[in-house]
Formats: C-alpha cells, sequence, structure tokens
C-alpha cells in the first residue's frame, strides 16, 4: 500500500499540465448565436435575407401604430368611448405625452428604419463578395423605399424627427432633429436615389418578392412628399409616370377592394400582406383588425370573432357622403349599426336614407348595437365568408393596403389644378376614373375644391390622408367638428416622455 | 483482479466485527448536568470499533464485550462529547454537558471549515433544529427572518423557489435573461448550484451564509451576490446506527387576501365614471342576472373573484434516513417525500421524492475515499399565473356560470363580453381548460480521493462532481368556447425538453502546521467547471383530446414550423484559488484569499478576486481576561473582492436574427441585425466589513454586529436605447450597498427543567447608485411606470409625480392656473409643483421610492419546560415601496374592477378623498402620470412561526420501550400586517402583477429516532 502512495504522488504532480489544458476551452465562442460576422456572405442566393428582413419588420405593425397616425381627422373618430381614454382624447387633439400609444407608434416606426439601415450594411456585404451589384443597388433601393414610407408617416405625426444616418441609434443622442420639411426633402431625395435602381414593374408582377416595392411605389411616396412639401410640380412630376406606365388600374369592385380580392391587387403601389398560409390552424401572420371590428356582430359564419369598437367613421363623413349620392365607396367604408342609422336619421335631413343602407353588410354579416362607438370601419372589415375555415380572428388573411392607385391619381390630379402641369392624362380623367369607380358621373372642370372632396370621399379611413390634407391646406375649421376645436398649435403630437427623458435633442422643443 | 481486490476489501471490512474481545461488560447511567435528568439515546461506544448502544429512557445502557483498556464514547446531538477510559471499571456513569461553546463549533467555509472564533469575516450559520421548523419543501424559506441582511422573497406557488438576497442587489437585476441574477451561489457539500429546490430540508445538517466579500471571495466569480454554503447529513466514523423519521401533515390557507370591489361599489364605480358603455354594461347586466332585491340598481350577482379561485391546500412530507459508520466506514442513506397542493382551484401541485446516499470510506490511514449521490424526481403542476390578474380583474358583476349562455362548451362559464366588456375576463377557462405538467429529474453524484500526504499536515483532495437535471415539459391547453371572442380554437400541445449538466472537477492541497503559539493553515486549489444547457422545444395543434395518452406532438394535425425551438449554451470556467490562515495564540488572526478565475463568457477572459482580514481577540488580552463580564471578545475587519458572471453571456459582435412573414400567401424567412451590441466585463463587488463577536455572561448573551460597505463597480445595467426601444447592457455604473447589522441572542435555563432563549436580528440597507460614468441617470422600468437610477439614489428608484392631493371643487380649480391649462376637474389628482414654476410637466417628476427595504428584523422567543417546547418567530421589513401595478393597469382598459379601498375611498364629492382620484378621474391621462398613487409603502410585519412540541421519551408502551418521539404543532406565517393594497407586501422587483399569495400553513408533525 505504501507503494500506492507514491505512485498517487505522479498524478497529482502531473495536474496543473492536465489543468492547462483546459484553458482552450476558455475561448470557446458562445452557442446558438448566429454571428454576423460569420454570416456567409459569398452565398449570393442569401442575400435576399436582409431585405425579406425588412419587409417582415414592416409587416409586423403592433395594432396601436396605425390609429394613432391616422385618427385625427375628421372622417373617423376614435370610438372606444369608456377605454383608452387619452386615444380619444388625441382625437380631441388633447395630447397627454406620457401616453403609452405615443412612446410605442415613436419606438415602433424608429426600430423599423433602423432595420433598414442594418440591412443595406448586409446586402452591401453580400455585394463585395460578389453578388450580383445590380440586384444588391436593388435591394438597397428597396429597403430606402420602406424606410421613406416610415419617415414619412413619422414626419407628418411629429413635424420634427431625427433623420438618422446610420444604423446604430445610441448615435441620436447626439444628432440634431430635422424639420418637418427637411425629412420630406430628405425622404423625396431618397426616392430620387432608388427609383432607377428598382424594377420596372407593377408590385404584384415580382417574381422574387411579389407585392414588394418597385420603381412606382417609390415614385409614389415621393409624390406624398413633395404633396406635404406644397411642390405640386414635383408631385405631378412624381405620378405621371406611374399613370403612363399601365400597369396599374383600379379595382373594378370597390367594395372587394379591401377583401381577399384585394390582395396583391392591381390597384396597390404599396401593402402589408398578412396570411393564413392557406390553413384552417398553425402558422398566420396577421394584423389585429380586430380594433377596428365592431364589439357586437351576428357574422354570416357563426363562431367567429368580433371586434374591439375603436375607430368609428363619423357622422360627418357619412352625411357629407349621402349628400354626395354615394353609393358603393360609403357602403365600403362604413358598417353601420341600428343605433348608428338612428342617429342620423336624426338629423331631419337624413330623415330618410337610401335602402341599401342597413346593418346587414353585402356579406350577410349582421352588425348589432354596441356601445362604444355607432358606425365601424368597413374598409378593415372582411366579410366571414371569405375566412379560411378554421380562422377566427377578425380580418384573418386580409392585406393592409398602403399606397393604391386611386390616390396617385388624385394627387396627381389635385396638383394639376394647383398649377402643376402634367405630362400624362389630365385633371378631369383622373378624378372621372375614379368618380365611374364609385358609380359617379363625370367632371369636368374640376377644381381643387373638388379633387379635395374626392380625396375625402375615396380615402376615408386610410392612413389620416384627409386629416394630413386638411393641415396641409390649413383648413383648420374642418377638423373643428363635433366638440372639437383645433389649432395650429395641435398640428404635431408632442414627444413621447420617454423619448424626451433619453434623447437630450427633444428636450429643447 | 478486481475481484481480488474486492475480497480485501471485504475481508478488511469484516475484519472489524471478528476482532471484538470478550471482556468486561460496562453498565452505566448519563444524566444532563443541568438538569439531572436521565439522557436518553445517547450513543454509547467503544472508540475504534463498532460495538455501542444506546441510553434507555431512564439514561442506563449495559455494553457488553468491552476490553478493559478501551475508551468509551458518549455522544449525542447538542451536547459535548465524552470519551472516559474504562481502566477496568464494570460501572461508568457520565454527565453530559450541553454544547454551548459555539466559538468551537466548526462551520464550513469555502473548501475546508474553520471553527467560529478563528473567523475573521461575517458568516453566520444556522443548523437544522432551526430549519425543520419551517414546513416547506423549499429549503431557503426557513431562512427568512432568521439571519441578519438575508432577504426572502417568498415564492408563493408550489415548487417555486423563495428569491435570495444577501446584503440588498449589487448587481442589476434581470440582466442574465432569466431574472435570478441576484441568485447568490449555493454550494452543496462543495458543488455549485443556482438553484437547490431539490433539497429536502430534514437532508440538511447547516447552511452557512458566507455574507461578506471577504468570506465569499475563495468563490470568486461566482460569489458577487454571497455564497451558502450547506452540509447535507452525512453519517460518522464510530458512529452507532441512527435511524429517524420526520413527518408532517397539514393544510395551507391564504392569508390577507385582497378585498375588491363589491357588486354595488363597483357598479357606484361605473355609474360615475362617465363613460356610457361602462353604464350600459351595469345595466345589461341587471337585464341578463336580475336586479339585487336589496339595491335594486345593482344587478343581482356579486362574485368574490378571489373566493372563487382559492381553495385550502394540503402539504405533507415524510422522510426516513439511517446514518452511521464503523471505524472506517461512514453512511448516511435517506429517503424522503414531499407533496404540496397549490391554494390556486385548479390541478396546481408539486410532489417530490428524493434519495439520497453518502458513503466515506478510509481505505488506509492515508486515503480516504467517498461519494454520494441524490436522485430527485418531481413533478409539477404550475400554477396558471394569469389567473390572479384575471381574478384581479373580473368584474363582480360577472358570475362564475351562466346557464344562458348556451353555446358555451364544454362549461357553462360567463362570458363579459355578453354585457359588453372588452374582454371575456371569467378567469375559470384559464385554470379548467389548461393542463401542464413538469416532471423534473435531478441526478447528483460526486466521488472524492482524500490522500494525507504527510499526516494530519498535508492533504491533497479531488473531487469530481457533476449535477445533472433533465425537465421535460408538457403544457396542453384545451380549446373551449364561451363566445365569438372568448374561445380557444385549436387545442395545443407543447413539449419541452431542457438539461442542464454541471460538470466541477476541484483539486485541493491543504497544510496544516502549529508551532507554538503559531498556527496556520495554507490551502491552494483549481477548480474546472463546465456548464450546458439544451433546450428543444415543439409545438402541435389539434390532437386527439379524449385520453391523456394520445397528448402528443405527432398525433398533431398541424406543426407550426415557427413555434420549433433549439437552443444552448456551455460554458466553462477554470479557477485557481489559494488560502492563508495565521493564529497567533488565539490572539491575532490573520486570513487571505485569493482567486484567479477564467471564464469563457466574456470577452475579458480571466478576472483576479483577493481577499484580506484580521482579527484581534480582546479577551485572550492580559488587560481584559477575567473581567466577569465578556467571556470573549473580538473585532474583526476585512476587505475582499468578488467577481460576477451571471450577467448574460455577451455577444461582443452583431447577432443575427430569423424572422419569417409572408409573401404571396407562402411563409418565407428573412434575416435582421441588431444595430446595437454589449461588450461586456466581469461585475466587481469590492467590500469592507468590520465586526464585533462577543459572548457575555457567562457565555448566555452573545452578540454578532457587522458594518459593511459593498460596490459593485462595472455594474452591468440595461440601458434603454433611444428611439427604437429595449434595452442593451452595459457597464456603466458604480451601486453601493451599506448597512449595519446586529445580532443578538440570549439563552439561559431557570430552575433545572426550564429553559428558554430570546434574540433578535435587525439589519439596515442602504442602496444608491454612486456612479453612471458621467450620466445624469439611467432610465429602467416601463415607458409608463418609470423607474430612474440616479447618481446618489437608490438603483431603479421609482420615478414620478408627487400627489398633493386631489381638487375638491370648481373654485379650487378655477384659483389654480395649473388646474385651468390641464382643464382639470374636481375629483383629479394635484401634483405637487416641485419646482415652483408655473406649470406641472416632466421637470417636476421627482424620486418616489425604492423597492429595497431599508430595515429588516427577525426575532424569536422559545422556551421548554420538561418535555415542552414553545418557540415563536417573527420577521418585518419597512422602508421599501411596492409598484401597485395592478391599480396600473387601468391605463391600457380601464372596464375592469378595482380594489375596495380604491371604490370606498374614491373622490365622489367635495371632501369625500384627498387620496384617490374620482371614477371619471381615474380614466384620465392626467390621473395615470406616474405618481405616488401607484406607489405604497412596502413594509411589513409577519408572526413568522410558532410551534409547539411535546417530547416522549422513556416510555413504555404495552411493555415495550418506546423510541424517543416528539410531536409538534407549527403554525407557519399564520399572521402578516401591512398596508399595502395588494395581498402579499413580499414582491421581489417591487413591482406587483400577479405575486402568489402567501398562504399560512398548519401542521402537525411527528419525529422519531432509535
Amino acid at each position: 500500500m505504501k507503494q500506492l502512495k507514491k505512485y498517487l504522488i505522479y498524478p497529482v504532480a502531473m495536474l496543473p499540465l492536465f489543468l492547462t489544458a483546459c484553458h482552450d476551452l476558455l475561448d470557446e465562442p458562445a452557442e446558438n448565436k448566429a454571428f454576423t460576422e460569420e454570416t456567409d456572405y459569398t452565398r449570393p442566393a442569401d442575400m435576399i435575407l436582409p431585405i425579406i428582413g425588412v419587409y417582415a419588420t414592416a409587416y409586423d405593425m403592433g395594432w396601436e401604430c396605425y390609429p394613432l397616425i391616422a385618427v385625427r381627422g375628421d372622417d373617423v373618430n376614435a370610438g372606444g368611448l369608456g377605454d383608452q381614454q387619452d386615444f380619444m382624447e388625441t382625437d380631441f387633439f388633447r395630447y397627454n405625452k406620457d401616453y403609452w400609444m405615443y412612446n410605442s407608434l415613436w419606438e415602433a416606426s424608429y426600430s423599423k428604419i433602423y432595420t433598414t439601415y442594418s440591412a443595406v450594411n448586409q446586402i452591401e456585404l453580400y455585394k463585395e463578395n460578389g453578388a450580383s451589384a445590380q440586384l444588391a443597388e436593388q435591394y438597397i433601393a428597396e429597403a430606402k423605399v420602406i424606410r421613406a414610407f416610415l419617415m414619412f408617416n413619422l414626419a407628418r405625426v411629429w413635424g420634427s424627427v431625427f433623420v438618422p444616418l446610420d444604423f446604430d441609434p445610441t448615435n441620436l443622442m447626439t444628432t440634431g432633429l430635422s424639420s418637418k420639411d427637411q425629412a420630406m426633402q430628405y425622404i423625396s431625395g431618397l426616392m430620387d436615389e432608388a427609383i432607377p435602381l428598382l424594377p420596372d414593374m407593377h408590385p404584384r408582377d415580382r417574381s422574387d418578392i411579389k407585392g414588394g416595392v418597385t420603381k412606382y411605389t417609390a415614385l409614389a411616396i415621393k409624390a406624398l412628399a413633395n404633396l406635404e412639401l406644397k411642390n405640386y410640380q414635383a408631385v405631378a412630376d412624381a405620378t405621371s409616370p406611374i399613370i403612363q406606365s399601365g400597369k396599374f388600374e383600379l379595382e373594378a369592385d370597390f367594395y372587394e377592394l379591401f377583401k381577399i380580392k384585394g390582395k396583391l391587387n392591381k390597384e396597390n403601389l404599396l401593402e402589408w400582406q398578412y396570411s393564413d398560409f392557406g390553413q384552417g390552424s398553425g402558422d398566420r401572420k396577421g394584423h389585429l383588425f380586430g380594433f377596428y371590428g365592431p364589439q357586437n356582430w351576428t357574422p354570416k359564419v357563426a363562431g367567429l370573432g368580433g371586434g374591439w369598437g375603436f375607430f368609428e367613421p363619423s357622422l360627418k363623413y357619412i352625411k357629407f357622403m349621402l349628400d354626395r349620392g354615394e353609393t358603393v365607396r360609403l357602403e365600403t367604408s362604413v358598417l353601420f349599426t341600428d343605433r348608428g342609422i338612428a342617429e342620423i336619421k336624426n338629423d331631419p335631413e337624413y330623415a330618410s336614407l337610401p335602402e341599401w343602407v342597413s346593418n346587414t353588410t353585402r356579406s350577410g354579416d349582421v352588425i348589432n348595437d354596441f356601445v362604444r362607438a355607432l358606425f365601424s370601419s368597413g374598409k378593415h372589415y372582411l366579410p366571414t365568408d371569405q375566412y379560411i375555415s378554421g380562422r377566427t380572428e377578425y380580418g384573418s388573411n386580409k392585406n393592409f393596403i398602403c399606397i393604391r392607385y386611386a390616390e396617385v391619381l388624385l394627387m396627381y390630379a389635385e396638383a394639376l389644378t394647383r398649377g402643376a402641369s402634367g405630362s400624362s392624362i389630365s385633371a378631369d380623367d383622373a378624378v372621372n376614373s375614379v368618380r365611374t369607380r364609385a358609380g359617379l358621373n363625370k367632371l369636368s372642370g374640376v377644381t381643387s375644391d373638388q379633387v379635395m372632396d374626392e380625396k375625402f370621399a375615396e380615402l376615408a379611413m386610410e392612413w389620416g390622408t384627409r386629416f394630413y390634407d386638411m393641415i396641409r391646406l390649413e383648413k383648420y375649421g374642418e377638423l373643428s367638428y363635433d366638440g372639437r376645436t383645433f389649432n395650429p398649435d395641435l398640428t404635431f403630437l408632442p414627444y413621447p416622455q420617454n423619448q424626451v427623458d433619453l434623447l437630450p435633442a427633444l428636450k429643447g422643443e | 483482479m478486481r475481484i481480488k481486490f474486492l475480497l480485501c476489501l471485504f475481508l478488511s471490512t469484516s475484519a472489524l466485527w471478528v476482532f471484538a474481545q470478550n471482556n468486561l461488560t460496562v453498565t452505566g447511567k448519563v444524566t444532563e448536568k443541568a438538569t439531572k435528568f436521565p439522557a436518553i439515546g445517547v450513543n454509547v461506544h467503544v472508540k475504534g470499533t463498532t460495538n455501542g448502544t444506546i441510553t434507555t429512557p431512564d439514561g442506563d445502557y449495559t455494553l457488553a464485550n468491552v476490553p478493559a483498556n478501551a475508551i468509551l464514547v458518549f455522544s449525542y446531538i447538542g451536547m459535548l462529547t465524552e470519551e472516559i477510559p474504562v481502566d477496568g471499571k464494570t460501572v461508568v456513569n457520565v454527565e453530559l454537558t450541553e454544547d454551548t461553546q459555539r466559538l468551537e463549533e466548526v462551520v464550513v467555509i469555502g473548501y475546508g471549515t474553520s471553527k467560529v472564533k478563528d473567523l475573521t469575516s461575517s458568516i453566520a450559520t444556522l443548523r437544522s433544529d432551526d430549519l425543520t421548523k419551517t414546513p416547506s419543501g423549499q429549503a431557503m424559506q426557513a431562512l427568512q427572518g432568521k439571519v441578519a441582511g438575508l432577504q426572502i422573497v417568498s415564492g408563493g406557488g408550489p415548487g417555486n423557489s423563495p428569491s435570495v438576497r444577501i446584503r440588498g442587489v449589487g448587481s442589476y437585476p434581470g440582466n442574465d435573461g432569466k431574472n435570478n441574477n441576484e441568485a447568490p451561489l449555493y454550494v452543496v457539500d462543495g458543488i455549485f448550484y443556482s438553484n437547490i429546490d431539490f433539497l429536502n430540508t430534514a437532508d440538511i445538517v447547516s447552511m452557512s451564509v458566507l455574507k461578506d466579500a471577504s468570506a465569499a471571495a475563495i468563490y470568486g466569480v461566482r460569489a458577487a451576490n454571497g455564497v451558502i454554503l450547506i452540509e447535507t447529513k452525512s453519517g460518522g466514523y464510530d458512529k452507532k446506527t441512527e435511524v429517524t423519521f420526520d413527518g408532517y401533515y397539514g393544510y395551507q390557507v391564504a392569508q390577507n387576501v385582497l378585498k375588491m370591489a363589491n357588486a354595488e361599489q363597483y357598479a357606484g364605480m361605473a355609474m360615475e365614471s362617465g363613460s356610457a358603455s361602462d353604464v350600459s354594461n351595469i345595466e345589461k347586466a341587471m337585464l341578463r342576472y336580475g336586479r339585487s332585491r336589496i339595491n335594486p340598481n345593482v344587478p343581482d350577482v356579486n362574485t368574490d373573484w378571489y373566493k372563487e379561485i382559492l381553495r385550502p391546500a394540503s402539504i405533507q412530507n415524510y422522510s426516513m434516513d439511517v446514518s452511521g459508520g464503523s471505524a472506517r466506514a461512514s453512511y448516511s442513506i435517506g429517503t424522503n417525500y414531499f407533496a404540496q397542493e397549490g391554494i390556486l382551484d385548479m390541478k396546481n401541485e408539486y410532489e417530490r421524492f428524493n434519495l439520497r446516499t453518502k458513503l466515506d470510506y478510509k481505505t488506509t490511514d492515508w486515503l480516504t475515499l467517498g461519494g454520494n449521490v441524490i436522485w430527485s424526481q418531481a413533478t409539477k403542476y404550475p400554477e396558471e399565473a394569469g389567473a390572479w390578474n384575471q381574478a384581479y380583474f373580473a368584474v363582480p358583476v360577472l358570475p362564475v356560470y351562466d346557464e344562458s349562455n348556451e353555446a358555451a362548451t364544454p362549461d357553462k362559464f360567463a362570458n363579459a363580453q355578453d354585457l359588453g366588456y372588452r374582454g371575456g375576463q371569467n378567469p375559470f377557462p384559464t385554470l379548467t381548460y389548461s393542463n401542464k405538467k413538469h416532471l423534473i429529474n435531478k441526478l447528483l453524484t460526486g466521488f472524492y480521493a482524500n490522500v494525507a500526504l504527510v499526516p494530519r499536515k498535508l492533504t491533497f483532495k479531488t473531487s469530481y462532481n457533476q449535477a445533472y437535471s433533465s425537465l421535460n415539459e408538457r403544457e396542453v391547453l384545451l380549446p373551449y368556447y364561451l363566445g365569438d371572442n372568448f374561445q380557444r380554437k385549436d387545442a395545443s400541445i407543447i413539449k419541452r425538453a431542457i438539461t442542464y449538466s454541471d460538470i466541477t472537477w476541484d483539486n485541493l492541497l491543504t497544510y496544516t502546521e502549529e508551532i507554538g503559539n503559531h498556527s496556520f493553515s495554507v490551502m491552494a486549489g483549481s477548480s474546472f467547471r463546465d456548464e450546458s444547457y439544451t433546450l428543444l422545444e415543439a409545438k402541435g395543434l389539434n390532437f386527439p383530446l379524449g385520453q391523456e395518452q394520445s397528448w402528443y406532438i405527432d398525433q398533431a394535425e398541424t406543426v407550426p414550423a415557427d413555434d420549433v425551438k433549439d437552443d444552448g449554451t456551455r460554458q466553462y470556467g477554470m479557477s485557481y484559488f489559494g488560502r492563508i490562515s495565521y493564529n497567533y495564540a488565539n490572539r491575532y488572526l490573520l486570513y487571505g484569499t485569493m482567486r484567479a478565475d477564467g471564464s469563457s463568457k466574456y470577452q475579458e477572459k480571466w478576472g483576479y478576486f483577493p481577499t484580506i482580514g484580521a482579527g484581534w481577540v480582546l479577551s485572550e488580552e492580559g488587560f481584559m481576561r477575567d473581567n466577569g463580564l465578556a467571556d470573549y471578545l473580538k473585532i474583526r475587519a476585512s476587505w475582499g473582492q468578488l467577481g460576477n458572471d451571471k450577467i448574460q453571456a455577451s455577444d461582443g459582435a452583431l447577432t443575427t436574427s430569423l424572422v419569417t412573414t409572408a409573401v404571396n400567401d407562402v411563409l418565407v424567412s428573412g434575416t435582421t441585425v441588431s444595430g446595437v451590441y454589449s461588450s461586456l466585463k466581469w461585475e466587481k463587488t469590492e467590500e469592507t466589513n468590520v465586526g464585533l463577536s462577543a459572548d457575555f455572561l457567562q457565555n448566555r448573551l452573545n452578540l454578532e454586529a457587522d458594518y459593511y460597505i459593498r460596490d459593485t463597480k462595472n455594474a452591468a445595467i440595461n440601458v434603454n436605447i433611444p428611439a427604437v426601444g429595449g434595452t442593451v447592457i452595459r457597464n456603466v455604473g458604480v451601486i453601493r450597498n451599506s448597512g449595519f447589522e446586529l445580532a443578538v441572542n440570549w439563552e439561559d435555563n431557570i430552575r433545572q427543567d426550564f429553559r428558554y432563549n430570546i434574540g433578535f436580528n435587525v439589519s439596515t440597507l442602504k442602496n444608491e447608485v454612486r456612479d453612471l460614468f458621467g450620466q445624469p441617470y439611467i432610465d429602467g422600468g416601463s415607458a409608463e411606470f418609470r423607474q430612474r437610477s440616479i447618481t446618489g439614489r437608490p438603483l431603479l428608484a421609482f420615478y414620478g409625480y408627487e400627489v398633493a392631493g386631489v381638487y375638491q371643487n370648481e373654485a379650487e380649480i378655477n384659483a389654480d392656473p395649473i388646474a385651468v391649462a390641464n382643464g382639470l376637474a374636481p375629483g383629479d389628482f394635484k401634483y405637487k409643483n416641485q419646482n415652483g414654476d408655473d406649470a406641472v410637466n416632466d421637470d417636476d417628476r421627482v424620486v418616489l421610492g425604492s423597492y429595497f427595504p431599508t430595515f429588516m428584523y427577525g426575532g424569536h422567543i422559545g422556551a421548554g419546560y420538561k418535555n415542552i417546547d414553545l418557540s415563536v418567530h417573527i420577521m418585518g421589513q419597512s422602508g421599501n415601496k411596492i409598484l401597485n401595478r395592478k391599480r396600473g393597469e387601468y391605463i391600457w382598459t380601464n372596464d375592469t374592477n378595482v380594489d375596495a379601498d380604491l371604490a370606498i375611498n374614491r373622490w365622489h364629492g367635495e371632501g369625500t378623498s384627498d387620496k384617490y382620484p374620482s371614477s371619471a378621474g381615474l380614466r384620465k391621462g392626467w390621473n395615470q402620470k406616474m405618481s405616488d398613487y401607484f406607489v405604497e409603502d412596502g413594509s411589513f410585519f409577519r408572526i413568522q412561526n410558532i410551534q409547539l412540541g411535546y417530547h416522549i421519551r422513556g416510555q413504555k408502551w404495552f411493555g415495550l420501550a418506546m423510541p424517543s418521539m416528539r410531536i409538534s404543532l407549527t403554525a407557519d406565517r399564520p399572521l402578516t400586517v401591512f398596508s399595502y393594497n395588494g395581498f402579499n407586501p413580499e414582491i421581489a422587483n417591487g413591482i406587483d402583477t400577479q405575486a402568489y399569495p402567501v398562504p399560512a400553513t398548519y401542521t402537525i408533525g411527528l419525529n422519531i429516532k432509535f
């Protein structure tokens, strides 16, 4: 046994050698991380991944984002009385910078904007490693178009905003603000960079990313930005090529445009895509359309979920439409309840309504009375007979349209009526094509006011277009309706408190 | 060859029994010196043999085969062991003295042991007697209120671990991604754990809390949040076999259930809300369920949702173990069964079965081999925590069942949407249509070899340990339909397999030497760690529901590709450490350790953590001798540095995430790249501790006092990313915790048969952000409920407006330009205009308090008379604030119920309240600003434990001698007093969203030893 003890000394003495061998293990990298630096940029087929990432982030729109962008116009009310009171207060132009939605919209928009920057970096690395330079330039241009649309909405809501210059948000700590006009000019310039590099086709004709961005999307965003700048000639110059291209057409059935038929429709220049992937359960990408839906309904297909009862088309809009003798556009834009119909009739001038005004939709879904609101938004409604069986979420499988050809035509017409010269059709033709689809008679010698009315009728409940038009044209009186008092100081939302605390540039404001 | 060896082993062991010689038969009586009572169950054996017996109920013993020159050993727990030479006598009577010499006690320190009197740092040790009084499946729960500076926050549900904080928080909570980076390191018999939920309390011999850096520094990088050393039961050489049975059974009853507004109060609030939809909801409820006969303006429903979802629940625990040993082998084998139901009325249970063995074998006089195995198998049916929240918010005008909800299936539960509410509210679908089952298997094994290279001087020990845990989780959600918007269409099943493997290989060389008055011990060692984690998870939709046997993903109709998860981590650690302790004439003590830690986790691989300590035993000095007051007096001071590697592994580089989206109705994948990344270093904690240990009045009064300052440098803090939201961890600050701790105990006998003890401990804590590397503050918490870390203030302090009162009338509004400017109405908050300018705005926000208690206390009193003993423990804390986030939920959804205090004390007319706004006001953004309306006092006082015990010893029943037994009645946490409007003031991070209520537990227990 003494011998054994002697032998034991050796392993003990050898121990340090064993231990130092373990040191190499300290240099092992972490598990389950895809280190960006290790991405294989030499596989050109993978270059599409970052741009798909940009689309995925853009499509992933929180339910509170759009309502805050779109609620302040005279076309729509907050609805939802009794809940989300500060959303309603915002509709009444009484702002609260502590309100969570403000911060949420701000962060969601910027985080998507930053995704476009980091995607550009990635695409450039693929390009450096031998991927098609032309395709790389196209993808980069696509990222810029998505960024431009996000920036456009941010600047409309807040006025002066940050225009990020690189992909690290912490650099904003030392960045100054750009005024709204500077932001719009930036967007317009960004589109000029992108346009020559983008595919010359309808988004739905793209084979790699069907429904992705094309040259015409960029032109439309350029037009939108220049409209804000009241640079009407630039608006006409940007919209003309879209019209001239002949690649876009109004969907004949206005009602179905906002339903399944509207997915990747020939009218759409930009849309957020969602899908049930053709199956009744399992993977699903969707937007929370329930926010806009009626709180109480009897769906034609029993058992399908209703909505939250927010986002109520205004009585002002409905009466405006009735005055014009609108049918399909009113029917498509508004879901009526019996209580809502009675409320319209309370006004002696509207004591008798057209027969088609009913709480049963064309598709057979019955909208029952609910306390929160009198009406719901029809453009965010999907008839239950168009659902994939098995799905119950309100509006499941429906896309969200961002820019459509009708708006392009009307922007073009407006620019022309405000003195711009167009290289395409006449303002009359542009307006009349929209009117014809709506079942209205043609106009001749359209005025700016007529175009604005047409925009009101056509684009209600869509992206706050009406509100921002009234701001641009300083028609503040229109916004002071139904107990609201607007003044120019209320044009922009205050910066969210959370951001003010973080970003020195916002404190001075 | 191997057979030969085993044979040899067998023979050498059995030789011990064979060689017992037939000499004398010795008899005698053993008594307790203090009481002169017969000492029962005392272990008597011949030294160096297994020949032994235990004393009878009369204290008598008879032992045959005793060699005339043998030494008899008398031992009993809590008594000093006596060794008496036989010297040919046949009668040996002995008096045993109680072991009150706590200074001679040996406590476990890192990689070794030390006598209490040699310590220079702050270590608190609890023995099994203190621990087993608490009926809980979680051993740490037993420490609540018993150690100064140790904060235990109950975990609530069965099988949930409490959160444990030693001397405040040095590290920013939640930045390890799992929210447990505040947790101390547990070292169970030398093996590292971050969670000890597998341990049976009765298996623990001692728990040592290493509170200061000097004590913990030997554990280097893992020790920043303190270290708790746990020794489990082992046998003993030359120890008579002892069999112990421990068991208790009892009930848990929810305490301090929060009172919510009843139907009348709620309806009143709704009517005053100024919201047509809320009024309409009440009207619909009256239409649907009728009107109350007492108040016809209230629906005839008054559901107390908490009452509906709570139940009394059982708790039981049984353990049996055997321990003992021969001259060369020592063993301890035990088994334990623990079962606890949750007080939430659903399948919410925890059941654990443990097997444990520990063996030590002295193969030669210089080589000892040993090992231990613990197998723990637990089944947990976790609570649906969301139900607490739902019960809080569910309106009282909704019944549980509604037969008129005809389409409802499978049960006719009521749906609040039928009344017009946005949500369905009823918590019962959540509780009923969920089936979650977690199987938790843990296997902990270890093997060691101890080589005495130079007898009693130089030893080498190598030990290899592996802890392997496997979690198999199955989470089934069953479909139901209560309405179009309150349904679960698809049945879903999630299967999750998680494994953890922690391997530790330690090598220690220890040298001790005594030359005259100088005694010292030197230790050097190394430790290698390999820690890995894997996760594999998949989900299936719609499978045959009827039988549990069909609940497999294979049976599912759809397996969503997006829901498959695969994850893992693997981290290596390599450490070298050493310790020197020196003692001169028991008067001057010096202590020092050094540890070098290497980790694969960070870009910076190596960290070095030194410590030094010194002690001066004044009572050993000539001038202090025989002063008649202090028996022992020691001043000690120490300084040390620790590291913290619980911060999540830093990527140190940009990382790419996979995302999916729909393109043309096809699911396609893309990537996104984070624009911000962290590059992290070790967090370093530096602590200075000064303390005093003293015994007075014949060792009856003892006192431990400590003052410490602990700085966390390079504190890794979650920094909000501007504009895009989210956070990134950066090493950006210095956090200081400092405090004073005092523990005093008095123990004495009055006459022979009455003994008592009384003691208390208090601790203060000051948590402060010392530096943020130039930034004035760092924001945390959520944007709506701001928490801000400001230099000079506590970490993550609640930050907002101070409510000065409530506007009472129009005149008051009109007189205040601020009220006019903000369009306020009577019943709205009046905020304090801190800077005195003409507006209340973000510049008027101030620190509203911190979630750290500034003062914690505990106390105990115990008394025993003859066979009866009684003990009472109390505890409490003050100075901390709780964010009542449940009330805060009103910001997002306000058609829900509120607590009764708010409903009753709301403003509803001039002079009715200066504390809460009106019902309409609650809905206004102005009143929803983060203010001290949401931040409440978190102080509480609790009677922690009352136990009454009765010993049965020396009894003969039916002519048979009964073993020693103790029957006990325990009330655990029977009373808690607090003012907070929630039902549990124990909120670890101070944000109360849905705490599991703390139940009072009443048990009856039995302990048998023979």
